[in-house]
């Protein structure tokens, strides 16, 4: 995937406090996850490198939960309890921004994938490519 | 008998029991595509005949409200999850319940129905919910072990 055809897509929460933008290619492939944080929120990953991922707005109003190993820092806007983006687990370098959340996937074509977070030790060293920066 | 269905947010600190007036399998499961439940992911289900309790720790309810700013939004304090909507009519609480953000048993394997309310009147917005949203009663307490 060549760098230049990446574009800058904006989203954000329901109340419009947190705001974000994220660069992406034309084609994304995004996750679905079934494990007990997932399943709840219905949360469809988009993990991107730290470099493709920028917080415009809200960072005040976020509210971040932690559980089990508290390594992935789940963040909701404390207003209307949004989930945008948060630093998973999996890749703590980079940021999981939810697919949900942006303001339009026009020109975007998601390819969503059902990852196994049920049994997440064994399949997570899968995802973390996708938060490596490009060389 | 239908046994109750039980389910929570996240962290525990609120919970819900559906006594359900009907099959489980027979209960609505819908997907509202406004822009707040789509960003929630969430998919709901609502029934006259059935009793909701929804028991929150004190201080664990987030109530959000938007658009005809008449229906509050319960959602968890501590973790955010999504739980459901309730609004009060004369003295009855009545609420429709995320079935996604509780994990509700019963429905795994179905799709939910997208659904659009978009052009409702203010009066068919509140006869619908008369007419399909679930008895409820909010009780905000530590929950029992």
């Amino acid at each position: 995937m060549s760098v230049d055809r990446l574009s800058w897509r904006a989203g954000g929460c329901h109340c419009g406090g947190v705001r974000f933008e994220v660069a992406l290619p034309p084609v994304v492939t995004a996750q679905t996850c079934n494990c007990s944080m997932c399943a709840k929120t219905g949360f469809v990953h988009i993990i991107v490198p730290e470099s493709r991922f920028r917080m415009v707005k809200g960072a005040e109003r976020l509210v971040e939960y932690t559980f089990n190993t508290r390594v992935a820092k789940h963040l909701f806007c404390a207003e209307c309890g949004v989930k945008s983006f948060y630093r998973p687990r999996s890749n703590p370098d980079g940021w999981s921004v939810n697919g949900r959340c942006l303001d339009t996937v026009e020109g975007l074509t998601l390819q969503i994938e059902a990852f196994d977070g049920q049994n997440w030790e064994a399949n997570a060293a899968g995802l973390a490519h996708l938060s490596q920066e490009p060389a | 008998m239908t046994l109750a269905l039980t389910g929570h947010c996240h962290c525990g600190a609120v919970r819900v029991i559906l006594e359900p007036g009907r099959p489980v399998g027979e209960l609505p499961y819908r997907a509202c595509q406004c822009g707040f439940c789509r960003r929630h992911g969430a998919a709901t289900t609502s029934d006259p005949t059935s009793r909701l309790h929804i028991e929150a720790a004190p201080g664990a309810l987030e109530r959000y409200r938007f658009g005809r700013n008449v229906v509050e939004a319960l959602l968890c304090e501590e973790c955010g999850v999504y739980v459901g909507s309730a609004i009060k009519v004369d003295d009855r609480l009545l609420a429709t319940l995320n079935v996604v953000g509780v994990q509700l048993p019963g429905f795994e394997g179905r799709t939910p129905e997208p659904v659009a309310y978009d052009h409702e009147t203010d009066d068919e917005r509140l006869a619908r919910r008369m007419a399909r949203w679930t008895p409820a009663v909010l009780v905000e307490t530590q929950p029992s072990a």
